[in-house]
């Protein structure tokens, strides 16, 4: 628990190491998707640069969880509900999936299907 | 009332009440921003067009994530200032933490107003071409401009003196039909001012007589050749629409009376008594009394259904040549119906140029249409004045969306890039175009060496510093007397086209238009598919952008004010109970950390993939 002032005062440090951990990721995204030599898988933006990119993002999500939301210590009470959030929350993105198979068809919008000559702000 | 738990933890749950509340509210944060994103993924997958990969400029994002990076540790660091009893600290952190907010509101802002500042279209063949479009401009007679003057001549003001915007219809006007029950009175307005400024005069095209017969209330009369007015035109649809209800009343009398006549005769002849139904129905007087009953009733009511349906203004007119007169206000009508069109036509004695926001005309665009006909009611014929999509810098042209759908239609992208309108009817687009060709040809050879090929966005889309550098070599070879075109020579460790280097107020504002030289482009409307900003209309790229970064904004803001709140109003709290602001500070502190959070992912999804 990093509750009491003594205590607080030695995880300074950790915050500002994590801080710098974050820049760094930063960095390191950055970098992955704009330097040639860096650019994993084949040239260009692909699957691969999306994993990195993705892993990365969530490295530092969780350093931001762990530490700056002090989920590394926490009540079993904050771990079911945001726990839950985080179960709802991937289910309607892996939801997707099985649309995987069913590509949104899209033909116009209220024209009758017809896409109009010029559709203006 | 003494709120409990605001310091001390609950026994059961050992946390104090606002932090249960603000894990509570996150966890519906997360399942709120994880549709989002996921709704991102499901437009991604889905997408008809080339999804634009990497298309934001990458220095602002990045700085904002440094900001709000920077903001998560000063907010870590204000809470344990409260925590230490060390308030001189928590302002300083504090402060900086909303500073931040601030700053990265004011990037957010500038990166918005670019985009909203930042025109682009999509062509009939899927070309799509970006740039800065400003306004219209005509040469000071007031001819239309034509490529060659380009530049030339004052822009084209509208009446308020602003600069006309482009996404208009540009019609001229010859006459015009307005709808009496649902004109939209400011476009009047505007057509009579443009009127005005073109010395024009719109006049009655036919005589207007909404005098019932045998009445004559001149103030009912409008004669050919009045001159449209507000007024006016208030008046003929008041007489109209006077009309309309007097017919109505007259149609529901004349109803009444035609209904009383045929009543007569139903009374008269016993049309409905029970002898009658015995001739109807025989067999109904086999049936017991009751069911007889209810048999009769029966078929009472469906012969007075069927005799209703019979009656109509027609009858009473035609009716035993019996004359029915109806009083309506003192008035005596004898006719059935009083004149009512429900339109007015008027002429004007020479063309008035008018324009409108394609949004106002529900009739396609095509440029040979003699009348185009407008959202409330109005129908105007005249003729399309040319009103391109002037782009006076070009500074992206993208084949990428040309390209797939040529490859869809099993066709040689490059030969459907050649046979572009853009291509083809712009002489400068063609000589970007070869040059392009010729960087992505060695860029195919110097990728190659390590197995790998240009990306679709490589091949088929020339954005801005492209287009400035393949215009610079242009130039330049010109200058040196050269004919033809250039050679462009990519280095051997090439990894893209070949760019122009973007200064530093380049990568937040967009090319700098003055130091550099675009293209200029003016696209016939005939030409054009949809016409957009970068909004959420341009595709659904940016609507997703701008949903998920914009509730992001909404989510720093108000982050800012709570945070602010404790910064500025939280000193008396601190003197009487610093536990409990510090508490207060750390709930802030997690919804910070949160958008924190949300960022951290939204940063590599919409700039770097």
């Amino acid at each position: 628990m990093a509750d009491s002032p003594e205590e607080i005062k030695k995880s300074i440090r950790l915050y500002l190491i994590i801080g710098g951990a974050l820049f760094v990721g930063t960095v390191l995204t950055v970098m992955v998707a704009t330097i040639p030599w860096m650019d994993i898988g084949g040239h260009g933006f692909d699957v691969w640069d999306m994993i990195l990119g993705l892993l990365i993002a969530t490295t530092k999500a969780t350093l931001v969880a762990l530490i700056f939301m002090h989920l590394n210590h926490e009540k079993v009470w904050v771990y079911w509900l945001f726990g839950m959030g985080l179960f709802f929350g991937a289910a309607m993105v892996a939801l997707i999936f099985l649309a995987k198979g069913d590509p949104i068809h899209y033909d116009g919008f209220s024209t009758g299907g017809q896409p109009s000559a010029v559709i203006s702000e | 009332m003494e709120i409990p738990y605001v310091v001390n933890p609950r026994k059961d749950t050992g946390l104090f009440n606002s932090k249960i509340a603000i894990w509570l509210f996150l966890a519906s944060e997360v399942m709120l921003f994880g549709g989002l994103f996921s709704g991102y993924v499901f437009l991604r997958i889905g997408a008809d067009y080339p999804w634009p990969e990497r298309t934001l400029p990458v220095l602002p994002g990045l700085i904002n994530t440094f900001i709000l990076i920077a903001s998560s540790v000063t907010v870590v660091f204000a809470w344990a200032s409260l925590k230490m009893r060390n308030w001189r600290n928590f302002q300083i952190f504090m402060g900086a933490t909303v500073l931040c907010a601030l700053v990265f509101m004011g990037f957010k802002a500038v990166e918005y107003g670019v985009k909203f500042k930042h025109q682009a279209v999509r062509m009939v063949d899927f070309t799509m071409v970006e740039g800065h479009a400003s306004y219209l401009k005509e040469k000071k007679d007031g001819t239309d401009h034509g490529d060659a003057d380009h530049g030339e001549g004052d822009y084209v003001l509208d009446l308020d003196g602003d600069k006309i915007a482009i996404n208009q219809h540009v019609f001229a006007v010859e006459s015009a039909s307005f709808n009496l029950n649902r004109y939209y009175k400011p476009w009047l307005e505007e057509l009579l001012a443009h009127a005005e400024h073109d010395g024009a005069t719109i006049t009655l095209a036919e005589k207007m007589d909404f005098n019932a017969p045998g009445e004559e209330k001149p103030e009912l009369v409008f004669a050919k050749g009045e001159v449209l007015s507000l007024d006016l035109l208030e008046a003929i649809a008041d007489a109209y629409k006077d009309n309309a209800v007097r017919n109505a009343t007259a149609r529901k009398k004349y109803l009444r009376a035609a209904w009383e006549i045929k009543w007569a005769d139903v009374e008269e002849n016993d049309l409905l008594g029970e002898a009658a139904f015995a001739a109807a129905y025989p067999k109904g007087f086999e049936l017991e009394a009751d069911e007889r009953k209810l048999a009769y009733t029966r078929w009472k009511a469906g012969m007075r259904a069927k005799m209703a349906q019979d009656v109509s203004i027609d009858s009473v007119k035609l009716g035993n040549g019996d004359s029915v007169e109806v009083l309506i206000d003192g008035v005596t009508y004898a006719s059935r119906e009083l004149p009512a069109p429900n339109s007015a036509s008027f002429q004007s004695d020479k063309p008035i140029v008018v324009r409108h926001k394609g949004r106002n005309v529900i009739t396609d665009y095509k440029p040979d249409n003699t009348s185009i006909a407008l959202r409330d009611g109005t129908a105007l014929t005249g003729t399309y004045k040319p009103s391109p999509v002037d782009f006076h810098e070009v500074d992206g042209i993208d084949f990428q969306h040309l390209a797939m759908d040529a490859e869809k239609k099993n066709l040689d992208p490059e030969i459907a890039i050649e046979n572009s309108w853009l291509v083809k009817e712009n002489p400068v687009v063609a000589d970007l175009w070869t040059l392009h060709r010729q960087a992505v040809g060695q860029l195919e050879e110097i990728l190659a060496k390590k197995n790998r090929v240009p990306t679709e966005k490589d091949r088929y889309r020339m954005g801005w510093q492209e287009i400035a550098y393949y215009m610079d070599a242009i130039e330049a070879h010109r200058e040196q007397g050269g004919e033809g075109l250039p050679t462009i020579e990519l280095a051997d460790n090439a990894n893209a086209p070949p760019k122009v280097k973007m200064g530093l107020k380049e990568h937040f504002m967009g090319p700098n238009y003055e130091a550099r030289s675009f293209p200029h482009i003016a696209i016939p409307r005939a030409e054009i598919l949809l016409e957009s900003k970068f909004t959420p209309k341009w595709n659904s790229y940016y609507a997703i952008y701008f949903t998920i970064t914009g509730l992001h904004g909404l989510h720093v803001v108000g982050g800012a004010i709570v945070l602010g709140y404790y910064l500025f109003f939280g000193r008396r709290m601190y003197l009487t109970n610093p536990e409990w602001l510090a508490n207060r500070v750390e709930v802030g502190g997690l919804f910070w950390h949160f958008v924190d959070l949300v960022w951290i992912f939204a940063f590599p999804i919409f700039y770097l993939m």
